[in-house]
C-alpha cells in the first residue's frame, strides 16, 4: 500500500486532479470510477516476468508456437519496460500536435522493433485495446481478447476492446491466470504494456477465481490452487467453523487432489478424438485448427507443471453453502461455482445425446469449450447473434451435462420452439420432455428429464392453480444439473433472483444476442448467472455465411407541412403519434412493400405503436399481429406468411421482437420503435439474420428504418443504431426513394387526404401514442396469463371536445368506412388457408 | 475538386485584368499556351478552329457545331474566352474574331516558329554541380513542407523566409506578428487543398503584392506561365530573363518552385512543383505523400528510427462506425486531420479519432467543404480500404455478370464506381453539409405576367437550356433565373417575341 501511496500523486496530477480513492479494497464494486482508481497506481514491473513465462511456454502448442516464431525475442522488451512509468518520461518532448490529444498522447511509448508483426496497441489510460484485424495474428488475438476484454466495436479493419474488471473476472473464471494474461498481452502488443494496465490486471485478478465451490460426489468442497488462501478462509470466524473434516487430510488440514484435466470432459458433438490422451490431443488440435490461443496457454500449464496442478480443498456441508458464498463475496474472494457433472452420482443421468446427424459449428463449439474448459461445467453467459444457433448451443450443453435440465424462455411460443428443437437435434425421448405453461402442466415421470417453461410461470408469486402448484413443488424439490436461461437480457434482476433461488441448479447457462440494456442492469447478471463466457463477432459470422448479410438503411421521410406545424405545437406524446403517422412515412412504407413484394421478398413491418400498426395494416390490407391477437389467429397468420404466396407481408408489434422464428423473412421495415433502445434494433435485425436464402450467392436481406425528418425520431434512430454500427453494420441514409411519386394507388397523395389523416390523428387521445404495454419481451409477465392490452387497444373510442361544425365535416373531418381487416379475410376467404386452418384444427 | 475550384481562381484573376494587359500578355507564346491549357474543352475547340483561319466566324455557325444539350457548355465557354479578350464580337455581335496578337503568339507556340526564348533558354554548358530528379523532388518537397509545417505550428529547425511569411499574412492564411503567427480559418482550408492549388493560391497572392511593389504583372505572369512549360530536370540560363524576373527567382526559390545553387548562380532548375503548374493531370503528389517521401529520406539515416511501415500513399482507415485510425507520425497530417476529426488517442505510430457531427460541422464552419474532406480521406486511404473496396466491386461485377443484370446506361459509371470509403460515411458527411445550408439564396430575376403559355414555355425552355433557370411554376407562369442569365434571356426574348409580332 505504501508503495502505491507514494507514486499515486504524480498521476493524479497528470489526469487533471481526478479524485482517486486510494483504498484499493473496494475493487469488488466494479464501478467505473474504481477502474480509474486502480489505474492510478503506479507499478514497477517484474522484469523477469515475461522471460520466465517465455521459457515455460517454450514447448507450447501450435498456436502459441506460431506467435513465438513471429515474436520470439523478448530481450529487448526488458529495456523498454524498465523505464516506463505512467508519467511521461522526462525526455518526452511534446510536439506541435500533442495538445490536441490532452492526456492521451502516448507517443512516448516506444514501439518494439518488430511491432509490425504484432497486432495490438493498449492505451495506458483507459485499458482500451486496438486490434488490427488484418494482422496475421489477428484471429488468435481476437480469441484471446474476447476472453479478457469487452468488445467495443468490431467493424472491418480495426477492432476495439476494453479491459474492465468484469471482463477480467470472466477471464479468470474460464481458467486464465494473471501471468498468462499479462504475458500474452505483452506478446501481442506493439508497445510495452503500461504499468498502469499491468497493475490493474493484477489487482483485478488477484482475488477472483481463486476460490471455487465444487460439488463432487454429492459433497461440497471449497477448492483453491493456493493453500494459503484456504488457510486464510479457515481462519475466518464465519467460514472456519463450517468445515467438515474428512478422511484424507494432509498436515495442514487440507485435502490435496489432482486438478481436473481440460479434456476430461467431452463436449457432445465435438469430434471424439479430442478425448484422446494429451499427446494425441496436440495433434488433433492441430488438425482441427482450433486456434484458441488462450486454451493452449492454459493447456501448456497442465502439460508441464504437473506439480502445480494440485488443488487444495476442504469440505463443507451443503447447508452452509449459502453462508459461505455470501461471506466470500464480502471478503472479496467471490467463489466460482463449478459443477463436476461427471462425478455427480447422486443425481440420475439423463439419457440424452446429440443425434449423429447434428453438426455444430466452430463458433458454437468454441463457446462451449469455454463453458466446459476444465472438465467441469461453469456458469456463465454466451452471447451469439440472433439466428446464429443459440438454441443448439443450449441443447449441446444439456447433452454434455447429461443431467436433468430446465429451460426457461420468454414466451409460450418459444417454449414450443425449444421443445421441438430438442426433439429435432438430440436423442431425448419425447416422454422425457415436459412443458410447463399455462396450458400444459404435465411432468416427466422418470428419474431425469427435461422441462421447458417460461420465466413468468416459474417466478409467479401470486396464487397458483392446484396443478401448477404441484408442478412448482416438483420443480423446487429436485436438483437440476443445468438451467438454461434464454434471452437473459430481458429479465429483470428481481425475477431472476427468484428463479435462480427457487430452482436448485448446479450450472447456469444464459443465452442472449445483445448484452446491452439502456438501464444499467446488465451488471447484475454477472453475479446472478456468471461472467460472459463468449461473445461472437457478427461480421465474422455473416462472412462465413452462418447468418445473413444485411443491407441496413435509414429512410428519411420529410414531414408534410401540415403535420410539422402541428408537431411543433403539440405535447411530447402527441408528437410521437404525429411523426409515426406522417403521410410521407406511410407512402415510403407502401412503396418499399410494393418494391420488395415484386422482388419476391417476404416482408415484416414492425411498429411499436398499436394504433399505427392497425392504421397501416388496415389501409394496406395486410394481416397484423399484436398483443391481443389470440394465439390461434397468430399461428394462422404466421403459417400463412411462411407457406402462402399471397401473404408476403405481415405487420408485427413488439410481440415479434424476439423469439419468433421466421426464416422466410428477408426484408424488414420498421415504422415505429421504442425510443433509443439499441437492443430492440438488434433483436429486430435478428429476425432476418436466419433467412433461409442467406447462402444464395449475392443474397442480401434488407432492413429499413423509416424516420420522420426533423423530429425526435432522428435522434433516437442514431442512438438505436449504435450497437449494430459497432458490430460493423453500416446504415445507409436514403433521403429520397426514387419513383415513389409514380407508385399507383399511392396513399395520401392528395392534400385533402392528408388533412383528413391529420384530423383523425389529432382526435386520438394521448393514450394511442403510447407503446403497447404488457405483452412484450421486456416485461412479459402478462404473456402466459391474460391479455392485458386487449382493453387498451379496443378503447380507441375516446371523448374529445369538438365543435358541432367539425363533427358535421366542417373542418376537414370526414366519416370514413374503415378498411376491412385482412386478418379475418385470411380466415374466411382464402380456400388454401381454410384447408390449412382446418387441417391444423383436426389435429 | 479543390484544384478545379482553384483553377477558377486563376481564371478569375486573369479575367479581371484589363484588355491592355491581356494584349501584352499574349505577346508571349508560352503564356498563350498556358492560358489555352486553363480554359474549358469547348473553348479550346473554338480556338483551335479559329487559329489558322483568318476570317471571323459567324456566331450562327458556332451554334450549329453544338448539339442542343451542350448549349450550356457553349455559353460558358464563350463567356470565358470573351472575358479573356481572346475573341471579340464584331458587327453588332454577329461575328466572332480571334485576337490577332493571341493568334500570332499561339501559332508560334504551336509551330515553334519565330521567337526563340519564349520557353526559356536552356544552358548550353555543362553544369559542374549537376543535380538529378530525385534531388529536385526532395528539394521541392522540403521547401514546400517547411511552409506547411510552419503553418500548422510544427517546431522547425529552419523557418521559411520573411518573404514567404509576409505572403502568408497577406493572403490571410496566417495572422499575428512575425514570430508569433497563427493560422486562420482560410489557412486551414488552404491546407486541405492539393499542392497545385496551394501553389496557385500563393502565386496569385504574389501577383497582387507584386503590383503594389511596382513590378510589372505581365512580366510576373509571363514568367510563371513560362515555368509551367519548362522541362523538368534541365537547367536554364538566367540570360533571357528580365530584371523583374530575376528578382522573382529568389522568391520562387523559397517556395521550392525552382532550384538555384547559389543566388549568384547563372542557371536554375525548375522543380516538379513548377512544371506541373498549368498541367491538367494530377501529377503532383498530395502534401502528405510528398512529406512521407521526405521522411523516408530521413529514415535512411540509421540512428533515427522512424516508423512508416505502411505504404507511402495512404495511412488513414475510416470505419463504418465513423472511427478513424491513421498510421502516421507526421504532425502535419495530424494537424490536418484535427480540422475535421475529433482526435482521441495517439500512439507512437498511430492516432485514433472519431468523425462526429460536431467535428465535421466545425470544419464546415471553417469553410472546408464536405467534398474536400471526402477527397482528402480518399487520397489518404489505407491500402486495406482500397482493397476492400475493390473486392466488393469485383464481387458485384461478377454477380451482376452471372445474373445478367445490366445497369441502366446512364447509371453505368455511377453504379460501378470504386468505393474506397464506406459509402455511409461519405453520405453522412455530405448530409452534414446539407444540414448547414438548408436555406439557399440567390440573386436573380423573376419573370412573370406572360401573355400566354407559349411565351412562358419558350423562355422557360431557353433559360433551362442555358442553365440559368432556378425555379419555375407552370401554373402561375412564373420563373426565376440567376442574375447572370438575365441579359441573355432578355435578348432572346426580344429576338423571339419581336419576330412573332
Amino acid at each position: 500500500m505504501s508503495r502505491r501511496e507514494g507514486s499515486r500523486q504524480n498521476y493524479s496530477e497528470l489526469a487533471n486532479g481526478n479524485d482517486y480513492d486510494s483504498d484499493s479494497e473496494n475493487t469488488s464494486t466494479f464501478s467505473d470510477d474504481n477502474v480509474d482508481a486502480d489505474l492510478g497506481d503506479a507499478y514497477i514491473p517484474r522484469a523477469n516476468l515475461t522471460v520466465a513465462s517465455a521459457s515455460r511456454k517454450r514447448k507450447a502448442k501450435t498456436t502459441v508456437g506460431e506467435i513465438k516464431t513471429h515474436l520470439q525475442d523478448d530481450e529487448f522488451e526488458e529495456e523498454a519496460l524498465v523505464d516506463i512509468s505512467l508519467e511521461r518520461p522526462p525526455d518526452f518532448v511534446p510536439d506541435a500536435v500533442t495538445k490536441m490529444f490532452g492526456a492521451s498522447d502516448f507517443s512516448y511509448l516506444k514501439l518494439k522493433p518488430d511491432h509490425a508483426s504484432r497486432p495490438i496497441w493498449i492505451s495506458p489510460k483507459d485499458g482500451r485495446i486496438i486490434l488490427e484485424s488484418f494482422s496475421p495474428l489477428a484471429e488468435q488475438a481476437q480469441d484471446f481478447l474476447v476472453t479478457i476484454a469487452e468488445p467495443i466495436s468490431r467493424p472491418s479493419h480495426i477492432h476495439e476492446y476494453r479491459i474492465t474488471a468484469y471482463s477480467l473476472y470472466a477471464a479468470v473464471s474460464v481458467g486464465l491466470e494473471t501471468d498468462d494474461i499479462i504475458s500474452v498481452l505483452s506478446r501481442l502488443s506493439k508497445v510495452p504494456v503500461a504499468p498502469s494496465i499491468l497493475n490493474f490486471i493484477k489487482s483485478a485478478t488477484i482475488s477472483y477465481g481463486k476460490v471455487k465451490l465444487v460439488l463432487k460426489h454429492n459433497r461440497y468442497f471449497v477448492e483453491s490452487p493456493q493453500a494459503d488462501i484456504l488457510q486464510m478462509l479457515l481462519k475466518d470466524p464465519i467460514i472456519g467453523p463450517l468445515r467438515i473434516s474428512s478422511e484424507t487430510v494432509t498436515s495442514d488440514g487440507l485435502v490435496e487432489t489432482r486438478a481436473p484435466h481440460a479434456d476430461d470432459i467431452e463436449i457432445a458433438g465435438v469430434k471424439h478424438s479430442e478425448t484422446a490422451k494429451n499427446g494425441e490431443k496436440k495433434e488433433t488440435v492441430e488438425e482441427k485448427e482450433v486456434e484458441d490461443i488462450f486454451a493452449s496457454v492454459v493447456g501448456d500449464k497442465d502439460d508441464e507443471d504437473d506439480d502445480l496442478d494440485v488443488v487444495h480443498s476442504f469440505e463443507v456441508s451443503s447447508d452452509s453453502v449459502e453462508i459461505i458464498k455470501k461471506r466470500c463475496q464480502d471478503i472479496d474472494y467471490p467463489v466460482l461455482e463449478e459443477y463436476d457433472c461427471r462425478n455427480d452420482t447422486r443425481n440420475p443421468d439423463l439419457n440424452i445425446d446429440l443425434k449423429p446427424s447434428t453438426q455444430i459449428r466452430p463458433y458454437q463449439e468454441k463457446s462451449l469449450s469455454k463453458m466446459f474448459g476444465n472438465g467441469r461445467a461453469r456458469s456463465g453467459i454466451i452471447v451469439l447473434p440472433c439466428g446464429a444457433g443459440k438454441t443448439l448451443v443450449g441443447i449441446t450443453a444439456a447433452c454434455t451435462v447429461k443431467k436433468s435440465v430446465i429451460v426457461l424462455c420468454t414466451s409460450s411460443v418459444s417454449v414450443m420452439q425449444w421443445r421441438q428443437q430438442f426433439l429435432q437435434w438430440c436423442t431425448i425421448q419425447p416422454e422425457n420432455v415436459a412443458v410447463f405453461t399455462s396450458e400444459n402442466k404435465e411432468m416427466f415421470s422418470c428419474d431425469a428429464g427435461l422441462v421447458v417453461s417460461t420465466y413468468s410461470m416459474v417466478a409467479n408469486t401470486r396464487n397458483r392453480s392446484h396443478d401448477s402448484q404441484k408442478v412448482m413443488d416438483f420443480l423446487t424439490s429436485r436438483e437440476w444439473g443445468l438451467i438454461i436461461l434464454d434471452e437473459v437480457h430481458v429479465v429483470p434482476a428481481a425475477m431472476f433472483r427468484r428463479v435462480v433461488t427457487t430452482i436448485a441448479a448446479h450450472a447456469k447457462l444464459g443465452l442472449t444476442a445483445t448484452l446491452v440494456r439502456e438501464d444499467d442492469k446488465i451488471g447484475d447478471l454477472n453475479f446472478l448467472i456468471g461472467p460472459k463466457l463468449y461473445e461472437a463477432n457478427w461480421m465474422d459470422l455473416a462472412q462465413k455465411g452462418h447468418i445473413a448479410n444485411v443491407q441496413c438503411a435509414e429512410v428519411w421521410c420529410p414531414m408534410t407541412a401540415e403535420f410539422y406545424q402541428e408537431y411543433l405545437n403539440q405535447t411530447a406524446r402527441k408528437r410521437m403519434l404525429l411523426y409515426i403517422m406522417n403521410p410521407t412515412k406511410f407512402q415510403a412504407c407502401q412503396f418499399l412493400i410494393h418494391y420488395h413484394e415484386k422482388r419476391g421478398d417476404k416482408i415484416i413491418v414492425f411498429s411499436d405503436n398499436v394504433y399505427a400498426l392497425q392504421e397501416y395494416a388496415l389501409k394496406l390490407g395486410k394481416p397484423f399481429i399484436y398483443g391481443s391477437t389470440p394465439q390461434q389467429e397468430r399461428m394462422n397468420i404466421l403459417q400463412n406468411f411462411q407457406y402462402n404466396d399471397q401473404v408476403s407481408t405481415i405487420f408485427l408489434s413488439k410481440v415479434g421482437d424476439t423469439s419468433i422464428d421466421l426464416p422466410e423473412a428477408t426484408c424488414l421495415i420498421q415504422i415505429s420503435s421504442h425510443y433509443g433502445s439499441r437492443r430492440q434494433e438488434a433483436q429486430r435485425l435478428g429476425r432476418i439474420l436466419r433467412a433461409k436464402r442467406r447462402n444464395d450467392e449475392g443474397f442480401n436481406a434488407f432492413f429499413y428504418s423509416l424516420v420522420s425528418k426533423d423530429t425526435q425520431e432522428m435522434y433516437y434512430s442514431t442512438k438505436r443504431q449504435a450497437f449494430l454500427v459497432d458490430q460493423g453494420y453500416a446504415f445507409k441514409v436514403i433521403t429520397h426513394l426514387h419513383g415513389m411519386e409514380n407508385l399507383p394507388d399511392l396513399a395520401y397523395a392528395s392534400a385533402r387526404e392528408r388533412r383528413e389523416l391529420l384530423q383523425e390523428v389529432l382526435l386520438k387521445n394521448e393514450e394511442a401514442a403510447g407503446i403497447e404495454a404488457g405483452d412484450d419481451a421486456d416485461n412479459f409477465v402478462g404473456r402466459g396469463n391474460t391479455d392485458v392490452s386487449v382493453k387498451r387497444a379496443k378503447s380507441s373510442a375516446s371523448r374529445n371536445a369538438g365543435s358541432l361544425a367539425s363533427l358535421a365535416g366542417g373542418e376537414d373531418m370526414a366519416y370514413i368506412q374503415y378498411s376491412k381487416n385482412k386478418n379475418k379475410d385470411l380466415k374466411q376467404h382464402n380456400s388454401v388457408i381454410q384447408k390449412l386452418y382446418y387441417k391444423g384444427k383436426k389435429k | 475538386m479543390s484544384s478545379a475550384q482553384f483553377k477558377s481562381n486563376v481564371n478569375e484573376y486573369l479575367e479581371g485584368l484589363p484588355e491592355t494587359v491581356h494584349s501584352r500578355l499574349y505577346r508571349s507564346p508560352a503564356t498563350c499556351l498556358a492560358i489555352y491549357r486553363l480554359i474549358p474543352p469547348m473553348a479550346k475547340f473554338y480556338i483551335m478552329s479559329m487559329v489558322f483561319n483568318e476570317k471571323p466566324v459567324l456566331l450562327r455557325d458556332l451554334d450549329k457545331w453544338i448539339k442542343p444539350h451542350g448549349r450550356r457548355h457553349q455559353v460558358e465557354s464563350l463567356k470565358r474566352i470573351r472575358a479573356l479578350h481572346i475573341v471579340k464580337d464584331e458587327h453588332n455581335g454577329l461575328v466572332l474574331s480571334l485576337n490577332p496578337i493571341f493568334r500570332t503568339s499561339f501559332r508560334n507556340a504551336l509551330t515553334g516558329g519565330e521567337t526563340n526564348n519564349a520557353f526559356g533558354v536552356a544552358c548550353d554548358t555543362e553544369d559542374n554541380h549537376q543535380v538529378d530528379l530525385p534531388f529536385l523532388d526532395t528539394y521541392a518537397a522540403n521547401k514546400w513542407e517547411t511552409i506547411l509545417h510552419y503553418m500548422v505550428g510544427t517546431e522547425l529547425n529552419e523557418l521559411p523566409s520573411d518573404g514567404v511569411l509576409q505572403l502568408l499574412k497577406h493572403a490571410g492564411l496566417m495572422e499575428g506578428r512575425a514570430g508569433a503567427m497563427s493560422i486562420t480559418k482560410e489557412g486551414f482550408q488552404f491546407l486541405l487543398q492539393d499542392v497545385n492549388a496551394q501553389i496557385w493560391t500563393l502565386l496569385l497572392q504574389y501577383l497582387r503584392v507584386a503590383e503594389s511593389l511596382q513590378m510589372d504583372p505581365v512580366d510576373v505572369l509571363n514568367f510563371i506561365f513560362m515555368l509551367g512549360s519548362l522541362e523538368l530536370g534541365r537547367d536554364y540560363s538566367l540570360s533571357a530573363l528580365s530584371e523583374t524576373q530575376i528578382k522573382m527567382l529568389e522568391d520562387l526559390r523559397d517556395y521550392g518552385l525552382v532550384y538555384q545553387r547559389k543566388s549568384t548562380s547563372r542557371r536554375f532548375y525548375p522543380t516538379r512543383l513548377a512544371t506541373t503548374l498549368t498541367s491538367e493531370s494530377m501529377a503532383m503528389k498530395t502534401p502528405a505523400a510528398a512529406m512521407k517521401e521526405a521522411l523516408k529520406e530521413e529514415d535512411a539515416e540509421p540512428d533515427k528510427v522512424n516508423i512508416l511501415s505502411s505504404t507511402a500513399d495512404g495511412s488513414v482507415i475510416i470505419e463504418t462506425n465513423f472511427k478513424l485510425y491513421a498510421y502516421t507520425t507526421s504532425p502535419l497530417l495530424i494537424a490536418i486531420l484535427n480540422l475535421f476529426v475529433h482526435l482521441k488517442t495517439r500512439f507512437a505510430n498511430m492516432i485514433c479519432g472519431q468523425l462526429t457531427r460536431e467535428s465535421v460541422r466545425h470544419a464546415l464552419y471553417n469553410g472546408i467543404t464536405a467534398e474536400q474532406i471526402i477527397l482528402f480521406l480518399e487520397n489518404h486511404a489505407h491500402p486495406r480500404m482500397r482493397r476492400l473496396g475493390e473486392e466488393k466491386l469485383n464481387k458485384r461485377l461478377e454477380f451482376d455478370r452471372n445474373n445478367n443484370i445490366k445497369p441502366a446506361a446512364g447509371a453505368a459509371m455511377d453504379e460501378y464506381r470504386l468505393e474506397i470509403l464506406p459509402p455511409t460515411v461519405v453520405d453522412q458527411i455530405k448530409l452534414w453539409q446539407l444540414e448547414m445550408d438548408r436555406i439557399q439564396t440567390w440573386d436573380g430575376y423573376c419573370f412573370s405576367d406572360f401573355s400566354n403559355v407559349q411565351e412562358f414555355e419558350l423562355l422557360n425552355a431557353y433559360a433551362e437550356e442555358i442553365g440559368v433557370l432556378l425555379w419555375s411554376d407552370k401554373n402561375k407562369k412564373k420563373f426565376f433565373i440567376t442574375k447572370e442569365g438575365r441579359q441573355q434571356v432578355v435578348e432572346y426574348a426580344n429576338r423571339k417575341l419581336r419576330k412573332k409580332r
